[in-house]
């Protein structure tokens, strides 16, 4: 069984259509945000927006922002996308700055999703010098040869036979013996 | 018609029975068989495939070093060197580069890897490493200006 599509889909590192190339688009098309006006638990949320939101609406004018109180509801930020994709934040208890921070992170994600990414890099143009071939390391006279070729067609490597290996061990001996020797 | 009489209510083991079962059943969606499809032979063989899944973490590493020191023994006897000299050449000149990384050189920066084989051969020939001088002569073109110590 592989890890591939059961627990998280994979994927690898892109710019859907090249987002940011040329100019950039923000992906996220609506944000919800859901609290209560009571309960602890949106605290964090209630202060956001407080005073975040209108700067964030502002920035943003391509978002559309709901702001929706439903009383004794846990708090949550609901992000639509411009592929159709949602992705929900439970936020119960966040701090004003955790809140913050995610909605940054929804602002900025394309709505991909999450995914197990397999590289952490993408490039269009892997190789500089060219890719390997067979031939790239090869003299390129082979380029011209005419086959068959006796010089091409010997074995690239023969081993020594024991008689040359002998006759080599000899001359050597006679070679060391013809030196003068040193007293 | 369901009766609701005492051995039947034995039986009835609660209401998350059918999430329970999806859970495995998902994960067992391209099996062969009923091991796809019966819920007690796919809970065994998923079960095995999670444990296979588990061990394989460490085997794929194994398997992927592997593969690189292949790739990398053919690259650098392509160039006539060893790939155990240029190793050991390599780190002496305190260059890094893991396997993974030289095996990509070797495939999409040829003459890159070229020019390492080439500094990695001038190293091991001044250092004198054990099998060096069977290899030949030493490829010229590396100027080091006595640099590389």
């Amino acid at each position: 069984m592989s890890n591939n599509n059961l627990f998280l889909p994979v994927g690898f590192p892109r710019a859907p259509l090249a987002n940011g190339v040329g100019r950039w688009i923000c992906q996220l098309q609506r944000l919800t945000f859901k609290f209560c006006k009571n309960y602890p638990s949106s605290r964090g949320m209630r202060e956001f927006l407080e005073f975040e939101l209108l700067d964030f609406t502002k920035k943003n004018p391509g978002i559309v922002v709901y702001v929706k109180p439903r009383r004794h509801r846990a708090p949550n930020l609901t992000a639509e996308y411009l592929n159709g994709e949602k992705q929900i934040v439970d936020c119960r208890n966040f701090s004003y700055e955790e809140v913050k921070k995610w909605v940054s992170l929804l602002r900025s994600q394309s709505g991909r999703g999450t995914v197990r990414l397999l590289k952490m890099w993408h490039t269009d143009h892997p190789s500089i010098q060219g890719p390997w071939s067979p031939f790239v390391n090869r003299d390129p006279k082979l380029n011209w040869v005419e086959f068959p070729n006796e010089d091409l067609s010997q074995p690239i490597y023969i081993e020594k036979s024991a008689t040359e290996k002998l006759i080599e061990i000899f001359e050597e001996q006679q070679r060391i013996e013809r030196q003068p020797k040193q007293e | 018609m369901v009766f609701r009489t005492f051995p039947l209510f034995v039986r009835n083991r609660g209401p998350d029975e059918l999430w329970r079962k999806r859970r495995i059943l998902k994960l067992s969606a391209h099996f062969h068989g009923r091991s796809r499809n019966c819920y007690s032979i796919a809970v065994r063989a998923v079960h095995r495939a999670l444990v296979y899944a588990t061990k394989a973490r460490a085997l794929k590493k194994e398997d992927m070093r592997a593969l690189w020191d292949a790739r990398l023994t053919a690259a650098c006897e392509e160039h006539k060197f060893s790939y155990s000299l240029m190793r050991e050449s390599l780190s002496r000149c305190n260059i890094l580069l893991n396997r993974k990384v030289l095996t990509d050189l070797a495939i999409w920066e040829p003459r890159s890897f070229k020019s390492l084989v080439k500094l990695a051969w001038s190293r091991a020939s001044q250092d004198g490493l054990n099998g060096v001088k069977e290899l030949g002569e030493e490829p010229s073109g590396v100027i080091t200006r006595g640099m590389i110590k």
